[in-house]
């Protein structure tokens, strides 16, 4: 009962290994501008390195894992076939090659203009078809998972959605509605300049619809991330899901809240009025509901595990989980991080405290500390536990496990909190070197050298992922188990409409982006005068 | 499970989730808009409706002063990167004509041996920048400032294109180990950017001119002119900032730097 298994490990081989090679550009980047090496005779190789870490784990990684977790899931739940198998197909080449196609004027140094873009540099126009290939590609995947699901429905009238595909279709959603921001700046505003039809671009107006992909697009990768929560984690450690009405909550409020908050990466913007970045502040906060209740619903789904285990007292149960297991540990590693990050958050979210942070090594510390640690370990829980199905792998080595997720954790941790201080002091992000020697940098600069060591860890916990996997996959077969997503302590019998579809919140998301984004936008169209020329990077030398 | 139709008044789901986002964006927009605004003069100027449109990045002004000074901008020329980028043969052909007065100083190929700057393979629009802003005074000289009193522009654009069009005495770019601090990182912490992102090397940007081979005393000159302000034509002071920094040790160091690249300059004269 499990037709797709080669899409599915397609998709999750080409993103880990992808992974492991953009991981050890990151390690590279932290080492040469450490004081631990001398500078860089070319300062440009940095770069050029950055552009390629963050577009391979920013666009081409998290799209890849969510695609392929989407397929296993819309087959495993719906307990049918994948309907558009080919068109599947199509979409991960697309990927592949708009992935290549990107990759290629980056390694030649003609793309660093790292992976947000900042106009008015232009890259090389190979670049941006690339990540337009890659977008298209993902879309498919978006049209597939509202096919497969309304087809079910038609079939099933009445019966509830299951949660992992309720949770799946709302992160592809999301996806398919907050990847057009980019798509708009790219192809209305970027590829006429980098085609050489224009040489002036609206660099503020590409700013403000990059945000709103921007910000969206950390809730597209946190989607698997929540529906292995909800869906996975439970029936792991022995449990039952506390509350799946909870969870479609939690799944609908980020489709709606996740969109309309963009602009609060543009505080320090000028052509965005203070009104509109408050509006943005305030729905940002609101993100924090669904984050709150998913906090709430998992930790009472592990305590009913506890419980069950024989767990007693208020705080005694704890002790009862079953902290061998690889999923408890991962789970309990990424609500830390999940956590810290979200204190981090709230300081980026507000206008005035975001001024003394605003651009600097905190910002990388907390989008490392939220996507790199609290959503990719949760990614290894996903592979470690569809391995078996899609491999028939008769057993997957727990000890090693436990291993990878520590070092991950422990790395991620020793990589982003003196990421977070040396921001505190000021240092800025994006750089390839720091005068250390200064006597005001120096301060800083125990902080770079250990974040080389956090690196280095999570460089040997990404290649023990790899390592891991890959000899599951070549080991000794043997039939699984038909693999099951958690129950809820209440079977779900009764969802009410709007929890089974997602018509009210697609409306609702569609609603807030129009209030959010459409005066801004329509008004930076409006104004004359605010191209300025283009700088093309990587052209003569 | 409940298969109640989602569009109705009896629905609570519609009712609660549209009427809770709605008061979330009213509360926000009049916060946003009209009280935090009201509590700062700057903001609140010029009543309500100025307010709120402020609050929404509605251009406006509202300075009641007398008008600011406003000082000369450093350039009228505005440049974007396919300036003057595609030359057709009877440019180049006008512009070699009108090279003929350029020669005594820039040499007969363009490579001078007159402490003028070489201006074979030059960037057209760099060449270009420069005639204009000597023409409008933006740029001092003695001697230029006189000879391109008599230029139209269609003349400054052909000779631009007719040095560009001339072949580089050396295809070589700077930076690499061997190049000074300055050229190949820069100094962060006195904001001085390496010179090759601008000038080739590490990357070229529009209307920064490739130095090679250039006379070390026109280099070293131009660098003191941008420190003191003599020089003021960089568009947005870019030159001014990096060589205010610098000390004239330097200033030397990295202009003997350039005119010490490649040694093919020197024999192809």
């Amino acid at each position: 009962m499990f037709h797709s298994k080669k899409l599915v490990l397609a998709h999750f081989w080409v993103a880990f290994g992808a992974f492991a090679i953009a991981i050890v550009l990151g390690e590279w980047q932290m080492f040469v501008r450490s004081p631990l090496s001398a500078w860089l005779d070319n300062p440009e190789l940095y770069y050029r390195s950055v552009t390629a870490h963050g577009t391979v784990m920013g666009y081409v990684f998290p799209t890849l894992v969510a695609m392929g977790f989407g397929y296993a899931i819309c087959e495993i739940s719906l307990k049918r076939p994948l309907i558009g198998l080919i068109w599947a197909w199509a979409g991960f080449w697309l990927v592949i090659v708009g992935a290549v196609m990107a990759s290629v004027p980056i390694a030649l140094g003609k793309a660093s203009v790292l992976y947000t873009f900042y106009p008015p540099m232009i890259a090389n126009v190979f670049y941006y078809l690339g990540v337009v290939l890659v977008v298209v590609g993902s879309w498919i995947w978006v049209a597939l998972m509202s096919i497969n699901l309304h087809r079910w429905k038609k079939d099933h009238p009445g019966e509830a959605v299951p949660l992992a595909m309720f949770g799946n279709v709302a992160g592809a959603y999301l996806w398919g509605w907050t990847a057009v921001g980019a798509a708009v700046e790219i192809i209305f505003l970027i590829l006429p300049v980098a085609f050489g039809f224009k040489t002036t671009i609206d660099a503020g107006l590409s700013r403000v619809f990059f945000s709103w992909t921007l910000h969206a697009i950390v809730y597209f990768w946190l989607m698997p991330t929540y529906i292995a929560f909800y869906t996975l984690v439970p029936r792991a450690i022995g449990g039952r899901l506390y509350s799946d009405t909870m969870a479609r909550v939690a799944f609908v409020l980020f489709l709606v809240f996740s969109m309309p908050i963009g602009m609060h990466h543009l505080f320090a913007d000028p052509q965005v009025g203070a009104g509109f970045k408050f509006m943005h502040a305030v729905f940002t906060a609101m993100v924090s509901v669904p984050t709150f209740l998913t906090v709430f619903t998992i930790v009472a789904s592990v305590e009913i595990a506890a419980r069950l285990r024989g767990g007693k007292g208020a705080f005694g149960w704890v002790k009862a989980l079953p902290w061998k297991n690889p999923t408890m540990l991962a789970v309990t590693f990424s609500f830390i991080m999940l956590g810290f990050g979200g204190a981090g958050g709230l300081i980026n979210m507000s206008m005035q405290m975001n001024e003394t942070i605003h651009n600097t090594q905190w910002v990388t510390g907390h989008f490392h500390l939220i996507f790199a640690g609290a959503i990719v370990i949760m990614y290894f829980v996903i592979a470690y536990e569809l391995w078996p199905q899609l491999t028939q792998c008769a057993s997957m080595p727990q000890a090693l496990m436990r291993t990878q997720l520590w070092l991950w954790f422990i790395g991620m941790m020793v990589l982003t909190i003196p990421w977070h201080f040396v921001g505190l002091l000021g240092m800025p992000r994006r750089m390839a070197y720091y005068d250390y020697t200064h006597p005001d940098i120096h301060p800083q600069a125990w902080g770079v050298v250990a974040s080389v060591i956090g690196g280095a860890m999570l460089v040997v916990s990404a290649l023990l992922f790899i390592w891991i996997i890959f000899r599951a996959h070549r080991s000794s077969k043997s039939a699984p188990e038909p693999f099951r997503f958690a129950a809820a302590v209440h079977e779900p019998k009764h969802v009410p409409t709007a929890l089974n579809g997602f018509a009210l919140w697609l409306a609702l998301m569609i609603g807030l982006t129009i209030t959010n984004y459409g005066y801004p936008i329509a008004q930076l169209i409006a104004t004359p005068q605010s191209s300025v020329p283009a700088v093309p990077v990587g052209g003569a030398r | 499970m409940s298969r109640e139709p989602l569009v109705s008044r009896r629905n609570p789901w519609v009712l609660w989730s549209v009427g809770s986002v709605l008061v979330i964006a009213v509360a926000s927009v009049l916060i946003g808009f009209i009280w935090l605004p009201s509590t700062h003069n700057d903001l609140s100027a010029n009543g309500l409706w100025a307010m709120i449109c402020r609050a929404a990045g509605v251009p406006t002004t509202w300075y009641q002063g007398p008008p600011p000074v406003t000082s000369r901008a450093s350039t009228d020329v505005v440049l974007t990167p396919d300036f003057l980028q595609h030359a057709d043969a009877v440019e180049i052909g006008r512009g070699a004509t009108l090279a003929m007065q350029c020669t005594v100083c820039h040499g007969a190929r363009g490579v001078s041996e007159a402490e003028a700057p070489n201006l074979a393979g030059q960037y057209p629009e760099a060449v270009y920048k420069q005639l204009h802003d000597f023409k409008t005074g933006q740029r001092q000289s003695v001697v230029m400032e006189a000879l391109v009193k008599g230029l139209s522009e269609r003349d400054m654009r052909e000779l631009a294109a007719y040095y560009a069009f001339l072949p580089r005495a050396t295809v070589s770019v700077s930076g690499g180990h061997d190049a000074p601090a300055l050229v190949k990182v820069g100094d962060p912490m006195r904001n001085i950017a390496p010179c090759s992102s601008c000038h080739g090397g590490m990357d070229h940007k529009t209307g920064s001119p490739w130095l090679e081979g250039a006379p070390q005393l026109y280099l070293n000159t131009q660098l003191a002119n941008f420190a003191k302000g003599v020089r003021h034509n960089d568009i947005n002071g870019q030159m001014r900032n990096v060589a205010r920094q610098m000390t004239a040790a330097e200033m030397t160091s990295v202009a003997a730097y350039y005119a010490s690249r490649p040694e093919a300059t020197a024999a192809a004269r």
